[in-house]
């Protein structure tokens, strides 16, 4: 194979010579995190919201929350993408939508990605959540309004505890794949980990040591989180209950 | 302190409550018996409002469970109840499935609800669990801690689901005694249960249930001995034989 291997290529200064490429890919490394940690807290907070409406006794709330998972999951990701940086701004009202477009081009494209993943994203975790919830025992809502709780202080104080605990291994599974699918986010310009990656192979000719050092960032991330959320399973455990001590 | 005037409950065409009608005096013990399927569990849960029912009209110390307007969590806080699966909450230590109620529904401080916890744990003899967590309790014990946790929050009667259903039979004993301690010091409960001892022991009075009637209610004596209907002469025939 008649390929010149140069690994040097990263401690070199870029055509533009604003930084080697190495600064480049730790840009778009910083980018990628900042992108996908700020739409996975919303998700959490956005699914946690829609997973509980979907189990509670009002008819209308669970079936919004319903149509709200429905949709967020069912129209591809790079769709939505695309709805949400290049449809959204105009159906805002003019003063908004405008307010949006004079907004700095990065900040329009972060703002897009990362209210796209974490919509996207919520609808999954909201889906987990449910599924917590109605994997505990029946007795358990009983137990506690027959304690004298409320309906909202039994999800507090009894369901969502245990729920949450339980959804643990699949939540690591939605925080791994908000990583991987911020990916998609370079097709509407945003120089995250991925986009910068082939910005290396147009400016260097040199696509093995590119796409190898990326692939090699996001296996860190996710090498980071997955460890991350092994600590947490470990520390929420219940003792006596479910692999417990 | 209860009484229920014609309670009937449906799912669609299955009627599952019809015409329940019964009444349970301060200190009383009334003892629900009957075949599975015949409504006993449900219509106890009626009376805390956990299944809701048609018509009829339940009264508990003078408030109406059915009525819209009632305050059902706070009626609940003064109605202690005992599920078949004891339901503790697995996440939480012994003595803060004792507290968390006490704290969040009838506003005593963490100190209060503590020292009444330990009180109720020394009662049913499990002092010294009182930092372990349900899970590592067997079940005779959690049995024992749920009734403890419903004792916590000074309930003005209590509803017993089928509490020793779920247990080994050699755990059986522990929380009968736990039970029958309780109605001799006066506390009003409405048990649904198999435990003919028990009701021949404790109960003041005993109901029978068949396909969602009340086919008997009548004092201990008087059902044991001579049972009016052939369907409780048959059950009993049957469950009394072991």
């Amino acid at each position: 194979m008649g390929y010149n291997w140069n690994w040097g290529i990263f401690l070199q200064p870029t055509a533009t010579g604003d930084d080697t490429y190495l600064g480049w890919m730790f840009y778009g490394f910083k980018m990628t995190i900042a992108l996908s940690l700020s739409a996975w807290l919303i998700a959490l907070a956005v699914g946690a919201v829609v997973g509980v409406l979907r189990t509670v006794p009002n008819k209308w709330l669970s079936g919004i929350a319903t149509a709200y998972v429905e949709i967020f999951r069912n129209i591809p990701l790079l769709v939505q993408l695309f709805l949400w940086y290049f449809v959204m701004p105009e159906l805002l009202p003019e003063s908004v939508g405008n307010a949006f477009k004079q907004t700095n081009p990065i900040m329009q494209q972060f703002l897009a990605s990362m209210v796209c993943l974490a919509l996207f994203t919520s609808a999954r975790v909201a889906e987990q959540v449910r599924s917590g919830i109605n994997s505990l025992p029946p007795g358990q809502k009983n137990a506690g309004l027959a304690m004298g709780f409320t309906l909202p202080q039994t999800y507090r104080y009894v369901m969502l505890p245990m729920a949450v605990r339980l959804i643990v291994p699949p939540l690591t599974s939605e925080f791994l794949n908000i990583f991987k699918n911020s990916a998609v986010c370079s097709t509407i310009g945003l120089l995250e980990l991925a986009a910068e990656g082939r910005q290396l192979v147009d400016y260097t000719a040199q696509p093995y040591e590119s796409f190898i050092a990326v692939t090699l960032a996001y296996l860190l991330i996710n090498v980071v989180v997955m460890f991350g959320m092994r600590w947490v399973e470990e520390h929420v455990r219940v003792p006596g209950y479910l692999g417990g001590k | 302190m209860i009484s229920m005037n014609k309670v009937s409950k449906h799912y669609g065409s299955f009627q599952v409550l019809a015409d329940c009608t019964t009444q349970v005096h301060k200190g009383e013990v009334i003892v629900v018996c009957g075949p599975s399927g015949s409504g006993k569990s449900t219509l106890i849960k009626c009376v805390n409002g956990l299944e809701p029912f048609q018509s009829g009209e339940i009264i508990v110390n003078g408030v109406s469970v059915g009525d819209p307007k009632t305050n059902l969590s706070k009626l609940r806080s003064t109605v202690g109840m005992v599920f078949q699966n004891f339901e503790l909450f697995p996440h939480m230590s012994i003595i803060d499935n004792l507290g968390i109620a006490q704290v969040k529904v009838l506003g005593r401080t963490q100190d209060q609800a503590r020292e009444k916890g330990f009180k109720l744990l020394d009662r049913v003899g499990l002092r010294a669990q009182a930092e372990k967590y349900p899970g590592q309790l067997s079940g005779g014990q959690q049995q024992r801690v749920a009734i403890a946790r419903a004792l916590a929050m000074d309930p003005i009667c209590m509803l017993f689901d089928e509490p020793t259903s779920a247990l080994d039979p050699e755990m059986v004993n522990e929380v009968l005694d736990v039970m029958t301690e309780l109605a001799q010091e006066g506390m009003t409960m409405m048990c649904v249960t198999h435990e003919m001892g028990f009701a021949k022991r404790v109960a003041s009075r005993v109901i029978f249930m068949d396909q969602g009637r009340i086919v008997e209610d009548d004092s201990k004596d008087a059902f044991f001995d001579h049972a009016r209907s052939e369907r409780a002469q048959q059950f009993l025939a049957k469950i009394l034989h072991h």
